[in-house]
């Protein structure tokens, strides 16, 4: 995903992504990205929780603001506040 | 490849997704040690407006696609770097997702949370957003090989070309 967005912050768009892999997003070095700390296949959290999802989004919204430097990475943790996980289970954090 | 041999690497593809979800420590390893592009630089475009300004679109590559198209291409192991192309007006009822490589039946059950269509439109709809944009896109992950110039010489930067046609002045990325 980082390669695409690379791309498009080089056609001259503003970008930012959210890191589920802090590994990953290292070594791609995209404009900005947000790792929350949620899950593979929980970028936004769980199913049916508008709000978390949109606390994610507003996040990331105020993150594309505040960073001013090329390749940013920032690190949060949205884990201990998702209420009531999906199929994920109580095991899927580490 | 012949269908047992194929339906053998869809359930193997779909079990070692499930484990890589449940245990983030066997992912974490992996992702120490897999072959990705490396980067010391980034590209860097200002944001130049106000958010409440802003026209926004999402790229996800959670292997979103409207239940009419084509889903992703599951049978090549170096994955599928073409893209969908997504109304922002469609209702999420209408979106599938193809693909083997993550446990998706949390986001079966709402598309939102690896492709937020319907929480943008709420963004509008509160002013934190200027507009949102008429359409998104969808790639898959997991693409490898081959695939990789695909991507970056082609299908990227059409999709990067569409959004700047459209005066759109924020890109929302989401893995899956």
């Amino acid at each position: 995903m980082g390669l695409i967005q690379r791309t498009v912050e080089s056609a001259g768009i503003a970008t930012i992504s959210i890191s589920l892999s802090r590994e990953i997003t290292q070594k791609v070095c995209p404009p900005r990205a947000v790792f929350t700390g949620l899950p593979l296949g929980h970028p936004l959290g769980f199913p049916g929780q508008a709000s978390l999802q949109l606390r994610v989004l507003r996040l990331l919204l105020k993150q594309l603001e505040e960073i001013k430097a090329a390749g940013t990475l920032i690190e949060l943790d949205l884990t201990s506040d998702h209420g009531t996980p999906g199929s994920l289970g109580a095991g899927g954090f580490d | 490849m012949n269908k047992p041999l194929l339906g053998f690497r869809k359930t193997k593809d779909r079990w070692v997704a499930r484990l890589l979800t449940r245990f983030p420590f066997i992912f974490r390893r992996w992702a120490q040690r897999a072959d990705i592009l490396r980067f010391d630089q980034s590209p860097w475009t200002e944001l130049s407006k106000a958010l409440n300004q802003c026209r926004i679109a999402l790229i996800t590559t959670g292997g979103v696609h409207l239940k009419s198209q084509p889903p992703f291409d599951m049978l090549d192991p170096a994955g599928d770097p073409s893209f969908r192309e997504i109304p922002a007006h469609i209702p999420a009822g209408e979106l599938a997702i193809t693909h083997n490589y993550y446990d998706h039946s949390d986001a079966d059950k709402d598309v939102n949370i690896v492709f937020p269509v319907e929480r943008v439109k709420d963004l509008k709809g509160s002013g934190d957003i200027g507009s949102v944009n008429d359409r998104h896109y969808s790639f898959m992950g997991h693409i490898t090989g081959p695939h990789l110039k695909t991507l970056t010489a082609e299908t990227a930067p059409r999709v990067a070309a569409e959004l700047k046609k459209d005066a759109v002045d924020i890109v929302i990325l989401t893995p899956a």
